[in-house]
Formats: C-alpha cells, sequence, structure tokens
C-alpha cells in the first residue's frame, strides 16, 4: 500500500503563501494531476512530498510512513523516503553513462554488480533505451533522456512515482507521443503516480483523477470527464477549456435543475445546473466556445437558446476556426469546423453546457 | 519487493548527520583558519607592549602614534598618490588593450595579448628587479639612452611617478582582463544598431563599445588602486634606497628590519591598512553588484565583430609591439643576461663578460636549492590542499542546507582584503600568541597555511561560478534517488566540477609560487622560497644569482602555465 495522504500543507517562502493549508488523499495505485497556471503550488506540493523543501505546517504520509509533520518535527531526508521524481530538466548526471545514471540509485542500496545489471536492463527496456545504455546524456535527444530519466527513476522501484512537468520540454508532435507512452509505462507499473503540469490536455489525457490547483489552494478535485463537464468555480472552468463568460441575473429559478438567466440586454438562456439559485440573483454563465454552434441563418425549429451576433473576427485553426462574435456589446469566441462568412451569425448555445456560478462579491456590490 | 525494503533500511541505518559534521568541520576551520592571523594582529595594536611579553592592558596609544607618526603619514600620503598614479595608468594601458586587442583588426593581436598578459604570472618582485637592471640608474637601456643622448637621463624609476610605470605595467594585466571579457560580454546587437543608424567603425566604438566597458573599468580602477597600496616589491626596490616611503616598506622595515621594533605602531599600521583595503574591497562589492544590472547576457550568444581600423592598424600594432619590447621582454631579458654576465652594461661586449658563475652558485648553494625546492613543493601540495579546502567550502556554500553558509561565504571570502604583509605578520604572531601553532615555526607548513588563507577567496573566484553552472536538479535527483548530502556532493557536484578544480589548482599553483609578501615574515633558515631568497639576496647586493635565481622561477613559471595549457586545455587567466 502507497496511498499519499496531504493534510494541511503549507508552504510559504518569506511573505508568499505557495501551499495553502492543502489537503489531499491519493489512493494507491492512483495517477492523479496538480494542474495549474505557474506560482499554484503545484511544484513546490511535489518538492515537498519529495523532501526537497521543508514545508511550514501540515502532515505528509506515504502507505502510513509520516514523511513530515510539523507538529511532532519529524522531517525524512528525501534519501530516506524511497520516492521516484522525475525533473522536468531530466537531471541526468552528464559525467555518468545512461547505464551509470541508472545503476547508481542501486549502488546505494548496495544491491549486488548482478542483481544491478539485470534491473538496469529490465528498466531500460520498459522505456525502449536498452540500446543506449553506453551512451552519455549529451549523446541523447530530450525525449531519449526523458526515457532514461524515467528508467532511472523506476529502477529502484520508488514507493510512489513523482513528475515535475516531465513533457514540457519536448516539441509539440514529441509531447503528444509521449504522452500515449508515459499512459502506457504508468499503467504498466501501477505505482501510485502524482503529476505535475500546466498542459490540461495531458492532464485529461493521462489523469485518474486531478487536482486543479490555484494560488496554493485545490479549487477542483474530480475525474478529467467531472472537471471538464462541470468545473467547480470560474477558474476552472476558464483554465480547462477557456470559457467565455457572460455576467447575467436569474430570472426564473424553476425547478429539476432548470434555470432561466437574463443577460443584461434583456436575451434569456435556460442552463441545465445541479446547483440552486434564488430569483434575482448575479451569476456568471460559462459557455464553452467548442460547445458553441454557428450558423448563417436563424436555425429552424431548434427551441433551444439561439443568441444573435456579428461576426467580428476569425483565426483559422485547421481542424476547425475560432470566431469572435459580437453578442449585445460582449465578445463571444466560438469554434466551430463550419464556414461562416457573417456578418450576421446565429449561436447556439445548447442548455446543458450553460455553466452557472454565483457571482462573486455581488453580495458586496 | 523484500529486497527494496531491505535497501531502505540500509539508507536510512546511515548516520543521518554525516554531511552536518563535514558542514561544522569546513566551517570551523575556514574561520580559524581565516581569523588566526588576524586576531594577533587586531590584540598587539591594542597592546602597549609586545605581544609575546603575553597580553597585557589595553591602551589606544598606538592610534594615537600612528597619527602622530610623520613617518606614518608621509607614508600615507606616498601610498595614495602611487596608488592613483599606478591606478591611472594601468588603466590606459589595460582598458586600451582590451579594446584594441579585442576589437579591433589590429595585426598580432593575439600576440600582444598574450605577452601583455606575462606579468600577471610572474612576481612582482621579477618584474622590479627586472625593471632596475634594464632602467635603473645605471641600468643597460638606461645607460645606452645616456650614450645616445650625450650623458642626459631622460626617466628616473627612483620617483613616485617612475614606481608607478613599473607597478601599472605589472598591474595592466588585470584591468586586461576585465575589459576584455566585459567587451565579450556585449551584446552585438547594440553596435550593429549605431552601424545601422549611420555611425561610422570608430565612432561606434567611441559612443557605444567604450561606454559600455565603463563598469568594468571602475570595478578594475577599485582593484589596481587596492593591489597598488598592499604592493611591497617596487617601492621596497625603488623607494627605499631613495629614502620614500610606503605603508608597505613601513610594515616590512619595522616587522623585519628594526632592531627594536615598535610592535604596537607596527599593529596598528596592520590594522590601518588593514581597515582602507577592508572598505576598497566592500566598495567593489556594492561596484560588482550594480555591474550586475548593466551587463546583459543573452541566451544566443552573439559574437561582436571587430572594428576595422584601417590605416591606423600598422601604427596601433607598432604602439604595442613597443610596449611588449620595453615594457615586458626587456625586463626579463635584463634579467636573463644579468643571470649569466659577470656585470651587464652596453659599453662592453656580452661575450667578455659571460660568466656561469651565478648559476653554478645557485645550483650549489644549499640556500638556493632549497628555496626552489621549497617552492616547488608548497606550490603543487599545498595549492592540491588549498583547491581541496576550496572545493569544501564550495559546495558547503553553495549547496548545502548549512544554516550558516552566507556567513561562511563571507568568512571565506573576507582574505580578500587582508593584504600580504598582515597575513605574514598575523601568522607569526598568532605562533607566539597560541602556543600549539609553535610546533609550525620554521617549517614550510606554516607558509602552505599562510598561503592558503591569502588565496582562499582567489581559488573560490575560479570554482564558484562553474557550481553555478551545475543544475541544483542534479544534486536533487541524487538526493531523492537515496543519495545523503555528503555522497551527492562526492558523486555528483564535486565530479562536475573537476574542470574548474583543475583551473583553480593551476592559479593557486601560479599564486603560491610567486607569492613573496606573505612569506617574508613566516620563513627562516631550511623553509625559504624562491621569493624570500630573491629579496634576501637583492637587498645585500647580490643581482647576479638574484637575476639567475628569477630567471629559474620564470621559466618554472611558463613551463607550468603553457604546459597545463597544452597538456590540459587548463588557462591560468582570461
Amino acid at each position: 500500500m502507497a496511498d499519499v495522504v496531504i493534510e494541511s500543507l503549507t508552504c510559504r517562502y518569506g511573505d508568499v503563501t505557495a501551499v495553502d493549508n492543502l489537503t489531499l488523499t491519493i489512493a494507491d495505485g492512483e495517477f492523479v494531476t496538480l494542474l495549474g497556471p505557474s506560482g499554484c503550488g503545484k511544484s513546490t506540493t511535489l518538492a515537498a512530498l519529495a523532501g526537497l523543501d521543508v514545508p511550514q505546517g501540515g502532515r505528509l504520509s506515504v502507505g502510513g510512513e509520516i514523511f513530515f509533520d510539523a507538529a511532532s518535527g519529524r522531517n525524512l531526508h528525501p534519501e530516506q523516503r524511497n520516492c521516484g521524481l522525475v525533473f522536468q530538466s531530466y537531471a541526468l548526471w552528464p559525467h555518468m553513462t545512461v547505464q551509470a545514471n541508472c545503476e547508481f540509485p542501486l549502488k546505494l542500496r548496495k544491491v549486488g554488480a548482478e542483481e544491478r545489471r539485470e534491473r538496469v536492463k529490465e528498466a531500460l527496456e520498459l522505456v525502449e533505451m536498452e540500446r543506449f545504455a553506453d551512451r552519455y546524456p549529451h549523446q541523447l535527444s530530450g525525449g531519449q533522456q526523458q526515457r532514461v530519466a524515467l528508467a532511472r527513476t523506476l529502477v529502484y522501484r520508488p514507493r510512489v512515482l513523482l513528475l515535475d512537468e516531465p513533457l514540457s520540454n519536448l516539441d509539440a508532435r514529441l509531447r503528444e507521443r509521449s504522452r500515449v507512452w508515459l499512459s502506457q509505462v504508468t499503467r504498466q507499473v501501477g505505482l501510485t503516480t502524482v503529476y505535475v503540469t500546466h498542459d490540461q490536455s495531458e492532464a485529461l489525457a493521462l489523469s485518474d483523477r486531478i487536482a486543479v490547483m490555484n494560488q496554493g489552494r485545490v479549487s477542483q478535485l474530480g475525474t478529467p470527464q467531472e472537471i471538464y463537464d462541470h468545473p467547480a468555480d470560474p477558474f476552472v472552468a476558464d483554465f480547462i477549456g477557456s470559457s467565455n463568460f457572460l455576467e447575467a441575473r436569474v430570472a426564473e429559478a424553476g425547478t429539476g435543475g432548470r434555470v432561466v438567466v437574463e443577460l443584461p440586454d434583456g436575451e434569456r438562456l435556460a442552463a441545465l445546473t445541479g446547483k440552486a439559485f434564488a430569483k434575482g440573483e448575479p451569476v456568471l454563465v460559462a459557455l464553452r466556445p467548442e460547445r458553441l454552434g454557428i450558423s448563417d441563418s436563424p436555425p429552424a425549429g431548434s427551441g433551444g437558446n439561439v443568441l444573435k451576433g456579428r461576426l467580428t473576427g476569425r483565426s483559422y485553426l485547421g481542424a476547425r476556426t475560432l470566431y469572435l462574435v459580437d453578442v449585445g456589446g460582449r465578445p463571444l469566441r466560438v469554434e466551430s469546423h463550419r464556414s461562416i462568412a457573417g456578418p450576421d451569425v446565429w449561436v447556439e448555445v445548447p442548455e446543458s453546457t450553460c455553466v452557472l456560478f454565483p457571482k462573486e462579491g455581488a453580495g458586496a456590490a | 519487493m523484500r529486497t527494496v525494503e531491505a535497501a531502505r533500511a540500509s539508507v536510512r541505518a546511515r548516520w543521518p548527520d554525516r554531511g552536518a559534521v563535514v558542514q561544522w568541520a569546513v566551517a570551523a576551520f575556514t574561520v580559524a583558519l581565516v581569523l588566526t592571523p588576524i586576531v594577533p594582529v587586531v590584540l598587539q595594536s591594542l597592546m602597549g607592549r609586545a605581544l609575546y611579553d603575553g597580553i597585557g592592558s589595553f591602551t589606544a596609544r598606538n592610534y594615537a602614534g600612528l597619527v602622530t607618526s610623520r613617518t606614518v603619514l608621509e607614508a600615507v600620503g606616498n601610498s595614495l598618490v602611487f596608488g592613483v598614479l599606478t591606478t591611472v595608468i594601468a588603466l590606459v594601458i589595460g582598458g586600451g588593450a582590451a579594446i584594441a586587442i579585442g576589437r579591433t583588426d589590429m595585426p598580432g593581436a593575439k600576440l600582444f595579448g598574450e605577452l601583455l598578459l606575462w606579468p600577471l604570472y610572474l612576481s612582482q618582485l621579477v618584474m622590479a628587479f627586472g625593471f632596475s637592471i634594464m632602467y635603473g640608474p645605471s641600468g643597460y637601456v638606461t645607460l645606452a639612452a645616456q650614450a645616445a643622448l650625450g650623458g642626459h637621463t631622460p626617466w628616473s624609476l627612483y620617483t613616485l611617478l617612475g614606481m608607478a610605470v613599473v607597478a601599472a605595467i605589472c598591474e595592466a594585466p588585470v584591468t586586461f582582463l576585465y575589459c576584455l571579457n566585459a567587451t565579450r560580454m556585449a551584446d552585438a546587437s547594440l553596435e550593429n544598431a549605431a552601424r545601422v543608424s549611420g555611425a561610422g567603425p570608430l565612432a561606434t566604438l567611441w559612443h557605444v563599445t567604450v561606454p559600455l566597458m565603463r563598469p568594468a573599468l571602475v570595478y578594475s580602477a577599485m582593484l589596481n588602486f587596492t593591489l597598488a597600496l598592499e604592493l611591497l616589491s617596487v617601492p621596497l626596490v625603488f623607494g627605499s634606497p631613495v629614502g620614500i616611503h610606503f605603508l608597505s616598506t613601513f610594515l616590512y622595515d619595522e616587522g623585519i628590519g628594526a632592531s627594536t621594533p615598535n610592535y604596537g605602531l607596527v599593529g596598528a599600521a596592520a590594522v590601518a591598512l588593514l581597515a582602507i583595503v577592508t572598505l576598497l574591497v566592500w566598495l567593489q562589492g556594492r561596484l560588482l553588484t550594480n555591474i550586475g544590472r548593466f551587463i546583459t547576457v543573452r541566451g544566443k550568444a552573439t559574437r561582436p565583430g571587430r572594428f576595422p581600423l584601417g590605416w591606423l592598424r600598422w601604427p596601433v600594432a607598432a604602439l604595442f609591439a613597443l610596449y611588449a619590447v620595453f615594457g615586458v621582454l626587456a625586463p626579463l631579458t635584463g634579467l636573463a643576461l644579468r643571470g649569466v654576465t659577470s656585470f651587464l652594461t652596453p659599453l662592453v661586449p656580452l661575450w667578455e663578460v659571460w660568466t656561469t658563475q651565478h648559476l653554478r652558485m645557485i645550483v650549489s648553494s644549499e640556500s638556493y636549492v632549497r628555496s626552489v625546492v621549497n617552492s616547488v613543493a608548497i606550490s603543487l601540495f599545498g595549492g592540491a590542499l588549498a583547491t581541496a579546502l576550496v572545493a569544501l567550502v564550495a559546495i558547503v556554500t553553495q549547496r548545502s542546507p548549512f544554516r550558516h553558509a552566507r556567513a561562511l561565504e563571507f568568512v571565506a571570502l573576507y582574505p580578500r582584503a587582508v593584504p600580504g604583509l598582515v597575513v605574514g605578520l598575523g601568522f607569526l604572531w598568532a605562533m607566539i600568541v597560541f602556543p600549539p601553532l609553535g610546533v609550525l615555526h620554521n617549517t614550510i607548513a606554516i607558509l602552505v597555511i599562510a598561503f592558503t588563507m591569502r588565496y582562499l577567496p582567489t581559488g573560490l573566484g575560479a570554482v564558484s561560478p562553474a557550481l553555478l553552472q551545475v543544475s541544483p536538479e542534479l544534486d536533487r535527483a541524487a538526493r531523492v534517488s537515496g543519495a545523503d548530502w555528503w555522497t551527492t556532493s562526492w558523486a555528483v557536484s564535486l565530479r562536475l566540477l573537476k574542470p574548474a578544480l583543475f583551473s583553480a589548482f593551476a592559479l593557486l599553483f601560479i599564486c603560491f609560487f610567486k607569492d613573496y609578501a606573505t612569506a617574508v615574515f613566516l620563513f627562516a633558515p631550511g623553509s625559504e622560497v624562491i621569493g624570500t631568497t630573491l629579496l634576501t639576496f637583492w637587498i645585500q647586493g647580490d643581482t647576479g644569482p638574484v637575476a639567475a635565481l628569477a630567471m629559474v622561477q620564470v621559466l618554472l613559471t611558463f613551463v607550468f602555465v603553457y604546459g597545463v595549457r597544452f597538456a590540459f586545455g587548463v588557462r591560468v587567466y582570461g
């Protein structure tokens, strides 16, 4: 059992609180991604787990063993934790060959020469790098270095695997391939894995669960599907899939989770939501650009939400086109594979894609 | 998985504080090393009687004596004037050379750049002797010039200006190196922008390149001034015979020569020199942090191009050729010739005065041979030990969780502010104040210790930038994989630092080999080094053997400098 339990973790650098009272439990064998913009505290959390940063408060334990406990002052050194960490820069020791890099952790564990060779071979085979055992890191490409870094980490069978943006130094195509490969390898070894990234597509593709982090806290914890379909707050909705936001007011509280909101220009939108709203309450409506429809003519007899607007700009993305539409003075981004001429356009807003959030600070205003 | 659990246990079982032991030991040793010479000097400056009479009551009388003594005040005045003159001349030579050699298409730039650096490899004592032999009142060149000009002597080195010229030639390489680095770091696009805006090459040079060098010039000015203040050789060789005294010669004369030295006054003068140099070094540090704001290092290095000098190429090259011949090669040639002649004058042909007696004398004289052997041993083994200390201090200050790392770094760099003479005096008195150190008396061990203290910052200067280049993630990766701090340092950081440690060793070897100022108070029969032997016999007037021994030192230096460059690709400077 190597479940990771993070309780009330707090990390400060001077006046800056990088991680703020973070609590998170990761089950044995689970792949959890810490996702967020730079400075959200995700890498700090990972460093605290590895023992490279000493937190100011909270408790960390893995498989029941306490790594860090502010209350009792217990803090294991990084070398005592048996974690595996793959660095963003790979951090392969440049003066050692691939073989020596992988052997080093085993030597530290006093593993005999024969078993060492065996296990290094096994690990390199796993990442398909066995042919490069005698090379030095500088003789390898970025993608190959990344594989070796993973092998070096897996070779000593750590209790948890920590990955710090391991794909961010690769070019776009290689990144996509490595994503698939990394997913296969981690499933194969079945280690509890904590993955840190700012790339939402990596997080969605790899994770069992995602913890979206913002300003040192977890904004939302859930499966990729939950996060994408039911963002917990405007930050998550914006960070994952970069939603449009419209200000509105609740017109009909309705029943069965159906709420009708009114935009400032009087247009009305119906939304399906699990949350309860009071009539007259100011809200934010989040709309995902790729879930909106767009057409040159009024859609016939759909009966759903339709907003009329003017096309103000377009950006050809290849598979799709991003349209900028002005709806009652507010810009709206719509992604579609259709070719639209404009200038008058109609935007279809399916009820299920409208996500409502109570407008923050509305009480004060 | 059982093997892994067992292995984990073995990792855990290791004494967790091995790293802390190393860190504290390095810190304690460094602090002791740096304080050992400073404490006795400060103590002595506050006491009415000599330290070896025991610690008496404290008094401020020595400092009062310092500011009322005509000799001391005159010495301070001379030191300051000498410092300013030396600095100005060294800046003109070094800065001009950096532009001409580093940035123009002057013919022979590479050769001149190499020759200009030579004084840096050599002892300033040797350079001073060389100048004396060639340009002194009965020097070879002086006499030749007199013959040509009908008895008139166009120069005198026995003046403040004359000494400043000699000192400036010795120190110009420092300015040259700093400015050369600055011009190399310069962003080529700044100059290209000026060219595109319509500035000609010379206008660009004058309006863009030179102003960009300003921070480097200011910094090397501070450095040159500091070096001039603590310089002993030139003032001793040219000032003492005509009664021009300096702070450094005052310390030397009172500390060694006087039959009943005024220890309190010497202590106070040493502390005064220490205080002035500390202030200057602090100012340098301030300047350096400010310089950082002007330097913009681009990811992609675009090497600035060379300015075409046009018809000026040859006159400028001729100027540097004259400098190289008369400023660098002539003094060395003078030494070489003096070493193989019974006396050196343009009036008698060389073959008539040719002799091997000086060479034979240094080979047969025990103290000459011993000083060469000692110098080589101190530089090789002492240099290696000092390099080991430098490596440890560097990893503890930069790569350890040691709580007092910043303080340790400050202490380790402080010897920059301690002139060699004060280091020597301090260790001499330390052997009296701390009796256990007395066993080192008259051994070369005390020289190794004193040199290590004095040149610790020099070694760190060669290693620290290299360590900054080693990504801390490599350390962190080792820690996470199961290595404790010491294993990480040993197996990763220090391994990656190997080339830099090699350079540091080469640099320390040269520093130890050419040192004379630190050693003058510490050597005894049996523990002579080349520098002290040269000084002793020069004062006795044995110019011939001194010249021969100086050439031995010069040749050994060149063998080492060019040997490590060709064999290992290690550049001692530049």
